[in-house]
């Protein structure tokens, strides 16, 4: 039982951290959004620190490192409200890692760890919502290649990825597929988030596709769990910038002639956004020191953690909002745009509901609670 | 970082989980697993079973015969000893005074009282509140005038937790109105069978007793049974809250509790309801957020690296939760909970039970649990210790 972080782990939280106060300044996150949501040169930078490749195998050109540093990682991102979809990368190369055949991940890890390809999961469809077992799109074999037809929604910088996890079902199986982009009919219908990232739809069209696994709710789940505890750290991150944000306006705004920190009544408010920041980094280490764990211990970790981390985004947002007062709700000052990408977190990958049923139909009768 | 206890860690795990059990008698631990109510004879039966292993002084270094156990050794102790259901060690004696003696006691007053809390046979109560310094303690007004070698005590304490039991108090006295009221405060130990001193139970909303009015009235306290220093007296009460820092969150209680819970949710029917159990498994995810909070702090002290100041936090967080699982169990129980039968109360009581066995204490217990909250620094307090620590 140890919660230090080593020496290795502190290098990297430094490096990310400069990287993102020099590089992803709110001004330059702004025109991020403004240019459309996704930066080629932010994500080339990511693979420079070797963030892309942070779970690949060193085989395959990767840091061969762990959940712990992919969560020390994710805090310092999620403080710069980093909007390139590296959580999809990590998902998408523990998934090929796992399942793939060979051929692919040799043709595919080595270029997504250097940053030089992107792939992302594409897995949501209209009426799905958190639900990994439905699937409409489908899957047929002809002759040795696999065609899939399906609409696939929400897919994160859909229109600048290299290629796509997919699953569809393969007579009513779910399987998990890699299509590259040129296979894709359209992906030009790209829109904003409301975090200011990008999303696309996605059109397969007898879409030509590599398999990676027939067991494919299996890949979806272990794609799911890595996503989910990357943003959980992601949110612990972007609390703590929104705590301190709000802290130093209290400790700033006057108001009946002193500063609105000095009001108790504000003051129980910051006492509870603290408690739910801390319940929300215990929860985050629990879902990384569990993600090695075996598959089903692994998934009810993570609903465990995304669940606590789901109330207490909602809670840190409202309140630091409700705490900046008018300012809290311009477009102009930066901790509205936390709140959103704080809601954008709950809502991603199974919200608070989703992962509450996880934990409730999971749940043991007698003990339940680890160690 | 390892969310595993290492294999030092859980090999005493076993030998305290081996030992307990052993020497746990089963009618103690039945009362404890169904909350059936504990007598004086109980609690000190426990006590002296932990006094003659050593272990009831759990906390203390082995210079004054303690195991000289690490933060986390202490904290798989306490827990094996409540996932076996054990009474709670009463803390005033082993856990409260006697790390004040250790740390500002004389070596005669070492050499006094520390033998007797440690073997369980001498009952020590606390003596903070009075009827008008509650969560603003330091304007206690329970005065102790020097006359001679002797302090002559007169004021009134309130809220003293089983002192009915008591057969010393460690009191918080004015002994100066000069300066700010902190710096007037002494730390006096006061055997209760002197004259003068009076106990009153007072009644609480669950119909026991479980607090008292202690009344001095010229009480005559031989001047070497002042701690430490005259007026100082408010640093050593900080050093005792400073060293209360994770048990006060009863995780390990909680986790005990829910598992209660789930049984009894079970037998009432709403274990398959979705409504309830969704309930519970929210109250399972709060209960493993507050043990990696409580493991977080271990962790922190046992390396030495980090400081984590979150006492503040364990204490709502850990009372919160006591609440929340003693009302999910009442509602559980529902009308079922309402009967107010106190003999049904007690272990082998062979009245009538209308609905379950277990049903009978349900409701007496969530009354009582609203004083986790209020006890101990209301949360209220807390949150403005919290706020400091955060805003300045």
């Amino acid at each position: 039982m140890d919660f230090d972080f080593s020496d290795e782990q502190e290098q990297l939280r430094d490096a990310v951290r400069k990287w993102v106060d020099k590089a992803y300044t709110f001004d330059a996150r702004r025109s991020v959004v403004a240019a459309g949501g996704f930066s080629a040169s932010a994500y080339q930078a990511m693979a420079e620190l070797g963030l892309c490749g942070l779970y690949v195998q060193d085989t395959y050109g990767g840091m061969n490192m762990g959940p712990n540093e992919g969560m020390v990682a994710m805090e310092e991102l999620g403080r710069g409200m980093v909007m390139e979809p590296l959580v999809h990368t990590w998902m998408c190369t523990s998934v090929l890692q796992a399942f793939a055949p060979d051929d692919l991940k040799t043709e595919w890890l080595p270029r997504l760890a250097g940053g030089d390809a992107m792939l992302v999961l594409a897995h949501h469809e209209k009426g799905t919502r958190y639900d990994l077992h439905k699937c409409q799109a489908t899957a047929k074999q002809v002759g040795t290649a696999w065609h899939i037809n399906g609409h696939k929604s929400l897919v994160p910088a859909g229109d600048h990825a290299h290629g796509f996890l997919v699953p569809a079902t393969v007579n009513g199986k779910q399987a998990l597929f890699l299509v590259p982009r040129s296979a894709a009919t359209d992906t030009t219908h790209a829109y904003l988030a409301q975090d200011g990232s990008r999303m696309s739809e996605l059109h397969l069209k007898d879409a030509s596709a590599h398999l990676i696994s027939l067991d494919g709710l299996a890949a979806l789940q272990l794609a799911v769990d890595v996503g989910a505890t990357a943003l959980c750290a992601e949110a612990v991150g972007l609390m703590e910038k929104t705590l301190t944000l709000t802290v130093e306006y209290m400790n700033t705004r006057k108001q009946f002639g002193v500063a609105i920190a000095s009001f108790q009544a504000l003051r129980h408010r910051v006492a509870d956004m603290k408690m739910q920041l801390e319940l929300g980094r215990s929860m985050s280490y629990y879902a990384s020191l569990k993600l090695n764990a075996p598959a089903a211990e692994r998934s009810l970790a993570v609903s465990r953690a995304k669940f606590q981390i789901g109330r207490s985004t909602r809670h840190v947002g409202q309140e630091a909002v409700q705490l900046h007062g008018g300012i809290g709700v311009t477009d102009e000052y930066i901790v509205s745009h936390c709140f959103k990408r704080l809601t954008q977190i709950e809502l991603s990958l199974g919200d608070s509901l989703h992962h509450l049923g996880e934990v409730s139909a999971q749940m043991q009768e007698t003990a339940g609670v680890f160690a | 970082m390892d969310l595993a206890f290492t294999p030092e860690e859980q090999a005493f795990r076993e030998e305290v989980r081996t030992w307990v059990h052993a020497h746990l008698p089963a009618t103690l631990s039945h009362k404890v697993h169904n909350a059936l109510r504990l007598t004086r004879e109980d609690m000190q039966a426990w006590a002296k079973i932990l006094g003659t292993k050593g272990w009831l002084g759990y906390s203390w270094p082995e210079q004054f015969g303690g195991p000289g156990w690490n933060a986390v050794q202490k904290h798989l102790f306490e827990e094996e000893c409540a996932l076996a259901g054990a009474p709670r060690v009463v803390p005033f004696g082993p856990v409260m005074v006697a790390p004040v003696i250790m740390a500002f006691g004389s070596p005669e007053q070492q050499h006094r009282f520390l033998p007797g809390i440690a073997s369980g046979d001498v009952w020590w109560s606390q003596g903070y509140s009075e009827p008008g310094s509650g969560s603003d303690l330091a304007s206690l007004k329970t005065r102790a005038e020097r006359v001679g070698d002797k302090f002559i005590v007169n004021g009134q304490k309130t809220w003293t937790t089983l002192a009915q039991f008591g057969e010393w108090i460690f009191c918080l006295v004015r002994t100066s109105s000069e300066g700010k009221p902190q710096t007037g405060i002494s730390f006096l130990l006061i055997d209760m069978k002197s004259k003068g001193v009076s106990v009153r139970p007072i009644k609480l909303l669950d119909g026991e007793c479980e607090v008292n009015e202690v009344w001095f009235d010229n009480v005559e306290v031989p001047s070497e049974n002042l701690v430490g220093e005259e007026n100082k007296g408010w640093n050593y009460a900080k050093f005792l809250l400073a060293h209360e820092r994770t048990n006060i969150a009863d995780v390990n209680r909680a986790k005990r509790e829910l598992e209660r819970l789930k049984r009894i949710a079970k037998t009432e029917g709403v274990w398959d309801d979705l409504r309830f159990r969704d309930e519970i498994a929210k109250l399972e995810v709060d209960v493993i957020a507050l043990e990696m909070m409580v493991l977080r702090v271990l962790s922190a002290e046992k390396s030495g690296k980090q400081s984590l100041d979150i006492a503040g936090l364990l204490k709502i967080r850990g009372s919160e939760i006591q609440q929340r699982y003693s009302e999910l169990m009442m509602m559980a129980a529902g009308p079922f909970s309402l009967p107010f039968i106190q003999e049904a109360m007690d272990a082998g009581w062979q009245g009538d039970h209308v609905g379950a066995a277990h049903c009978a204490p349900l409701a007496s217990t969530y009354f009582n649990m609203r004083k986790t909250t209020i006890y101990g620094g209301s949360n209220e307090v807390q949150r403005n210790i919290v706020a400091q620590t955060v805003l300045g």
